[in-house]
């Protein structure tokens, strides 16, 4: 009944049809009618399954007669022989097989045929796979055939092997085959799964280990073949965007180890900072802090009330542990849960301490193919290339040359990464957004590498037309940061997990929400000049940043609040030099 | 050389304003019409459709036009013996209408006229070793499902009587290469199921293990030339899609990531001026020769019109689209809810 379209007519057209309709609808409102009064009945014989054959015929979708067809089906069972029992299944078979054949789409078919073959004493899978085959060569997007496809697979022993070449098949001859490239994505796994890691040297299990969530990572080997196939795709049609999907989850980064990225201990805060590589819920996490060899009582909380979720956690140490400077000590995070810990050395004389793995030595923002195959990557890019002059216009392209760029060199790729974004805005203007967000989560990947090259603290980023913030995980030791002349619009809850921070510039952005400055030990500076912090709430979580004293707020709506001055000063009692 | 890329052509003289009043009154009529052919054979999904419908009306202000007292009583006798609820009297009990049949009691606070427990009862019953949930006893396996579940426990304030490790568990071995869902494990991504994944994850607290950025890239890309959204890649955009591909990216915190105003011109151009209610897409009008009622079937692309009135220049819908929001986003278990929050919706507890 879709895909109709409104068509007037005449009067009389239109008496004869509402005459047709009226009579049609007599008709379903008895045979419904009779049906649900048998069932009320108790009645499980023949003529109930020819009744509800006659409505589920054109309605297969009234689930509570494929329910009482199968009430009558299995009181018939009782009753008769296993060779009858196997020919009532098979001709219910072909029952569903014509109700398939008006309604290849409906949930209540595909469900029965599936409890059919529970039912049949010997089911034919063969029969099925027939089936399967013929309904995917008429519509080779229906997810309900894909899914009964992989019912018959498993039940019949049919190999991973064979299902890959049929796949194969269905790439080679057809475009909207996005659904044979995501059954393809899950076969590969069980064919080629990435080999576990050196048990001895790694802490963490192998990431196909993972018990919650679904790995999909393949050999290196198979992968490069996999490159070739998608590549060929793309080449033979630069619109068939499920070949740049595949292509993408090809580029893609393994999860990430999980593990303690960085502990920070602060003596004059008494606070240990924790920085995980996912993240998590520190209470259920089995954490364990161990100080000079004692494990220690702490009590782990997270850096904003909204993140329950977080990659950083802190606790406090018992007073007076770690605050005499002339002492040194040994604190040792463990991660319980995952076999992983963290140690950090707090020297005599050292007001701080940190141990970090850096997000280069992460390889954070790399594809995690080794050194010998990125020269794979090398070719590819250059085909990519080749295939831009020829579609200057093509997002899928530009998008793919941007990731293949950042999989191989994101430093050095960095101007030409943010040329083509330019272009991608403009030839895929409804996207803008997108474009401007991925833009700005590269950049601040590109400034954390710079950072920690430069061995530095202070991450600068001014000017680059950020939209959003990410990556604030990676901010943990940072004591500076410059996001002036961008286009942010909050300094969300995440921002909480700066816990060095001690100077904020952010002039010339459209920010709104301050909720991330919250909490932020160290914190003295704060300039915002030109931004649109309209409301003195706005304001309310300054509060707790208990060391800032100077605020710049030139040039933001609120200086139009009624008595601002006396109101921030009540607000925020601590700040000596207030612009506003 | 090339794909075509699958799309509509929406025309100048398509509809280009939001006809509240035209949809108000289609709706207010819907179900008056009792011997009406396409409102008879879409009787199996009838508690659904009154959902649907009720909600619909509430955002535009105006749910008193609807017969609060019957519907209460219809589902009243919906519930089974087993506590599940059916679309209808004389169908079987499902997840699909228990959910809704909460959601409409919600809405109209009146969460106790049917027995809670059972339904408690009910829907833990329907659990599977794996974490799963069974649509009914005939045990259909679906990630919307899962979805029923816990949305239908949350609105009742009882999450915790169900294994929720497990059943997070399950629903993430659903997620796919691109970020998105399926219906079971390794089934193919679909925005009506992301919708249920993202909605489930964002109700038991687990968003974070979504890749957002992947997910909304995939959901962004439903967007097609004509500002329509499909439910997959190489698929027609279809006006019911605003809803599930918009919520998804809502839930995850991408909404941004969709050109509004050009969504905006094609729900507008999907509306049928002459009876009211939307078609699929526009030009893809009903014949006049089948009663309107026939899109009660499709009664979801009612939440078009919510995100249009959002859109809307009107401050006030927005405010209270908004408090609607914010307002599930603060649920307390057990609490009942005021009379204007859109409970079912408790799924945008994401940013």
């Amino acid at each position: 009944m879709h895909g109709r379209v409104k068509v007037k007519s005449t009067a009389q057209q239109e008496e004869e049809k509402r005459k047709e309709r009226e009579k049609k609808l007599k008709a379903f409102v008895s045979a419904r009618d009779a049906v649900l009064r048998k069932r009320s009945a108790g009645e499980h014989d023949e003529e109930a399954l020819q009744l509800t054959q006659q409505l589920l015929s054109s309605n297969p979708d009234f689930a509570t007669l494929w329910n009482y067809r199968r009430e009558v089906l299995l009181q018939l069972e009782t009753s008769r022989e296993k060779d009858e029992v196997q020919k009532l299944y098979e001709s219910e078979l072909h029952f569903i097989e014509a109700c398939l054949k008006v309604n290849p789409k409906s949930y209540g078919c595909w469900h029965h045929r599936s409890w059919v073959n529970t039912r049949l004493p010997q089911p034919d899978w063969t029969r099925e796979l027939g089936l399967c085959d013929r309904c995917l060569s008429l519509d080779e997007r229906n997810f309900h055939c894909w899914d009964y496809r992989r019912v018959v697979v498993k039940e019949s022993g049919v190999s991973v092997e064979q299902e890959l070449q049929f796949t194969d098949r269905l790439i080679g001859s057809n475009f909207s085959n996005y659904s044979s490239w995501h059954y393809r994505s899950t076969l590969l796994p069980q064919l080629h799964p990435q080999p576990a890691p050196d048990s001895a040297s790694n802490t963490s299990p192998s990431p196909t280990a993972s018990p919650q969530i679904h790995s999909h990572r393949v050999c290196e080997e198979q992968l490069l073949k996999e490159y070739e196939l998608a590549h060929n795709a793309f080449f033979t049609d630069p619109n068939d965007q499920s070949a740049w999907f595949y292509y993408r989850w090809l580029l893609g980064r393994a999860e990430r180890e999980e593990m303690i990225s960085c502990v920070y201990v602060s003596r004059e805060r008494e606070r240990v900072s924790v920085a995980f590589s996912k993240p998590v819920h520190a209470q259920s996490e089995g954490l364990m802090l161990v100080l000079d060899g004692q494990p220690q009582q702490v009590e782990w909380r997270s850096t904003h009330p909204r993140l329950r979720h977080s990659p950083v956690w802190l606790c406090d140490l018992p007073p007076g542990s770690v605050s005499d400077i002339s002492n040194e000590h040994n604190l040792t995070v463990h991660w319980t849960e995952k076999y992983t810990h963290r140690d950090c050395a707090l020297y005599t004389g050292c007001a701080e301490s940190w141990c970090r793995d850096s997000a280069t030595d992460q390889e954070l923002f790399r594809s995690e193919l080794s050194v010998e195959k990125s020269s794979v990557l090398q070719a590819e890019l250059q085909s990519c290339n080749q295939l831009l002059e020829l579609e200057p216009q093509n997002k899928w392209c530009l998008l793919t040359i941007i990731l293949l760029m950042r999989a191989l060199d994101p430093l050095g790729h960095e101007k030409e990464t943010l040329a083509h974004f330019q272009t991608l805005k403009e030839v895929d203007p409804m996207r803008s957004s997108y474009y401007s967000d991925l833009c700005s989560k590269f950049l601040i990947e590109n400034t954390i590498l710079k950072m920690e090259y430069a061995e530095v603290r202070v991450f600068s980023l001014s000017n680059k037309n950020l939209t959003t913030l990410c990556h604030l995980d990676q901010l943990l030791l940072v004591t500076h940061i410059n996001l002036s002349s961008n286009q942010l619009l909050r300094l969300p809850p995440q921002f909480a997990m700066l816990q060095c921070l001690e100077v904020l510039e952010a002039d010339d952005n459209a920010i709104e929400s301050l909720e991330g400055l919250y909490h932020l030990p160290k914190l003295e500076e704060v300039s915002l000049r030109n931004n649109q912090i309209c409301k003195l709430s706005d304001l309310e979580s300054l509060a707790s940043c208990t060391k800032l004293t100077r605020l710049d707020l030139r040039g933001n709506p609120v200086h139009k609040t009624a008595n601002i001055d006396s109101e921030l000063s009540q607000l925020l009692p601590l700040v000596t030099a207030l612009s506003l | 050389m090339g794909t075509q890329v699958k799309d509509v052509i929406i025309k100048p003289d398509a509809p280009n304003t939001l006809l509240l009043d035209k949809h108000a009154d289609y709706i207010a009529a819907y179900g008056s019409k009792k011997d009406d052919y396409e409102y008879t054979l879409s009787e199996y999904l009838r508690m659904s459709g009154i959902y649907w419908g009720l909600t619909v009306m509430d955002l535009m202000g105006q749910l008193s036009r609807m017969n609060r007292e019957e519907i209460i009583e219809f589902i009243k006798s919906c519930q089974h013996d087993c506590g599940g609820i059916s679309a209808s009297i004389g169908h079987d009990p499902h997840l699909l209408y228990t959910l809704s049949a909460v959601q409409i009691l919600s809405l109209y606070d009146s969460i106790n006229v049917i027995d809670v427990e059972k339904v408690v009862d009910y829907v833990k019953g329907l659990q599977q070793e794996d974490g799963s949930f069974a649509g009914d006893k005939w045990g259909e396996i679906d990630t919307r499902f899962s979805f029923c579940a816990v949305a239908t426990l949350a609105l009742l304030g009882k999450l915790d009587e169900i294994n929720m490790d497990k059943a997070v568990e399950f629903v993430l071995s659903c997620m796919n290469f691109d970020g998105g869902f399926g219906c079971r494990p390794d089934s193919e991504s679909h925005a009506g199921q992301i919708y249920c994944c993202t909605g489930f994850l964002s109700i038991t607290g687990q968003l974070h293990k979504v890749n957002a950025d992947l997910l909304g890239w995939w959901l962004c890309e439903r967007q097609l030339p004509s500002g329509g959204l499909n439910g997959r890649p190489e698929k027609l955009p279809d006006v019911c899609y605003s809803w599930w591909v918009l919520a998804s990216l809502k839930i995850i915190g991408r909404i941004h990531w969709i050109d509004k105003a050009k969504l905006r011109s094609f729900i507008l151009a999907c509306q049928d001026e002459e009876t009211g209610g939307f078609a699929d897409r526009p030009g893809d009008m009903v014949s006049s020769l089948w009663s309107p009622s026939y899109k009660s079937l499709h009664m979801h692309k009612y939440f078009a019109c919510c995100f249009t009135r959002s859109c809307h220049s009107s401050k006030r819908a927005y405010r209270s689209l908004q408090y609607i929001l914010t307002s599930v986003l603060y649920f307390h278990p057990g609490g009942s809810f005021p009379h204007s929050v859109w409970c079912g919706w408790s799924v945008f507890a994401g940013r």
